[in-house]
């Protein structure tokens, strides 16, 4: 039943949705990457607690390769990882895999719209 | 081009408020739309220079998300001459304020930094507001170190004494380099800066000491203790060479030589 739901689709459709699926799986792998290539320090700070605000103190504890991704969305407050390497000057996947890096960690929030990915600070949240 | 310019120090006392309140008034002079935020919640001093009355909402009001930017603005245009616009907005000076400033939690200066940062487009894009001075608490707050990480520039004020050197030397090195800030020093309270020779020798040395450019070199001048912190002292004696050194440093900012 699924299958002939599937087949029944334009083929345009599902090489998006294949597409799609690359790109998260595409991201995944960069976290992965520079997760091993900084060593110890990105391992230590993945370790977040649950309720992690992205306050100046916490900015200032980071390691420098992730407060400089984490600077620029604190301006822009929502962004994507293309927006973010505009201001950084590094490469998206970069950002990407750093963006996604401060998701795991709580410090961000990620929301998809379309083909897109948005990363804000979540600043409305009580608690 | 439009800024946010935060004063900060490492000690209390160097100046900070002096020269943010003069400087914005500088600018408001030169026809300028400007406003300077109080952010010394520990200690306000502001509303008692300015003499403000009846003062509807603090800044305080502003970050606890009760109220938006523009409620807190006090236009004081007509204490400066010209066509220049200029507005206040005043941290509580009531010790209650104090202490609920006092007690708040990292969620909450989280939110705090997003107050500040939305100013840029409430007051910066929207109000056409050309500057904003965030006038901030010495050391590392809380709150001045939002400060610092909202402005585009960061006018970083000491003086000659021995631990406001050392502790500069340190704050420079492990806050403001970690933000990678654009960073001004002002060396204030300097004693016998009078020849040019000597302002050159020592504009070198602060250069090798903290690894920043200098603002200005301002001299101590018995006149500013004599006035008591009771006015806009540039506005009160415009000839004064305390006068011409703001006046100067205002034009740098305006001209973007502050890199």
């Amino acid at each position: 039943m699924i299958k002939d739901e599937i087949l029944a689709k334009k083929p345009i459709t599902i090489l998006e949705k294949i597409e799609e699926s690359l790109e998260r799986l595409n991201e995944k792998m960069e976290v992965i990457i520079e997760i091993q290539k900084n060593g110890n320090d990105s391992q230590r700070s993945v370790a977040a607690l649950p309720d992690a605000s992205l306050d100046v103190m916490t900015l200032l504890s980071m390691p420098d390769h992730l407060r400089k991704t984490a600077m620029a969305i604190c301006r822009c407050g929502r962004a994507t990882a293309e927006e973010i390497a505009g201001q950084t000057s590094r490469a998206r996947a970069v950002e990407s895999a750093y963006l996604n890096q401060l998701v795991i960690m709580g410090y961000l929030k990620k929301e998809r719209k379309g083909r897109k990915a948005y990363f804000y600070v979540d600043r409305e949240t009580q608690g | 081009m439009s800024k946010i310019i935060a004063l900060h120090s490492y000690k209390g006392g160097t100046g900070k408020t002096l020269l943010s309140l003069n400087l914005a008034a500088a600018l408001a002079k030169l026809g300028k739309k400007v406003c300077v935020f109080d952010l010394d919640f520990r200690a306000p001093s502001l509303f008692s220079i300015l003499k403000a009355e009846n003062v509807e909402y603090w800044l305080n009001d502003y970050l606890n998300n009760s109220c938006d930017a523009e409620k807190v603005l006090i236009d004081l245009s007509s204490k400066v001459p010209g066509n220049g616009k200029f507005f206040a907005g005043l941290a509580n000076p009531a010790t209650e304020a104090i202490r609920d400033m006092s007690a708040k939690d990292r969620k909450w200066e989280m939110r705090a930094l997003g107050r500040l940062l939305a100013l840029r487009e409430t007051l910066l894009e929207d109000q056409k507001f050309d500057y904003l001075f965030l006038d901030t608490s010495p050391g590392l707050q809380y709150s001045s170190i939002n400060a610092i990480v909202a402005a585009d520039f960061v006018v970083v004020v000491t003086t000659g004494d021995r631990s406001d050197v050392d502790g500069t030397k340190r704050m420079l090195q492990e806050l403001y380099n970690l933000f990678e800030k654009k960073t001004g020093l002002v060396l204030n309270k300097v004693l016998d800066s009078s020849a040019t020779a000597k302002k050159a020798e020592m504009s070198n040395k602060i250069k090798t000491v903290y690894h920043v450019p200098m603002l200005a070199i301002v001299p101590c001048f018995c006149e500013i203790l004599r006035a008591e912190g009771n006015s806009i002292f540039i506005e009160d004696k415009p000839d004064h060479p305390f006068t011409k050194i703001i006046t100067e440093m205002a034009k740098k900012i305006e001209n973007n030589e502050v890199n």
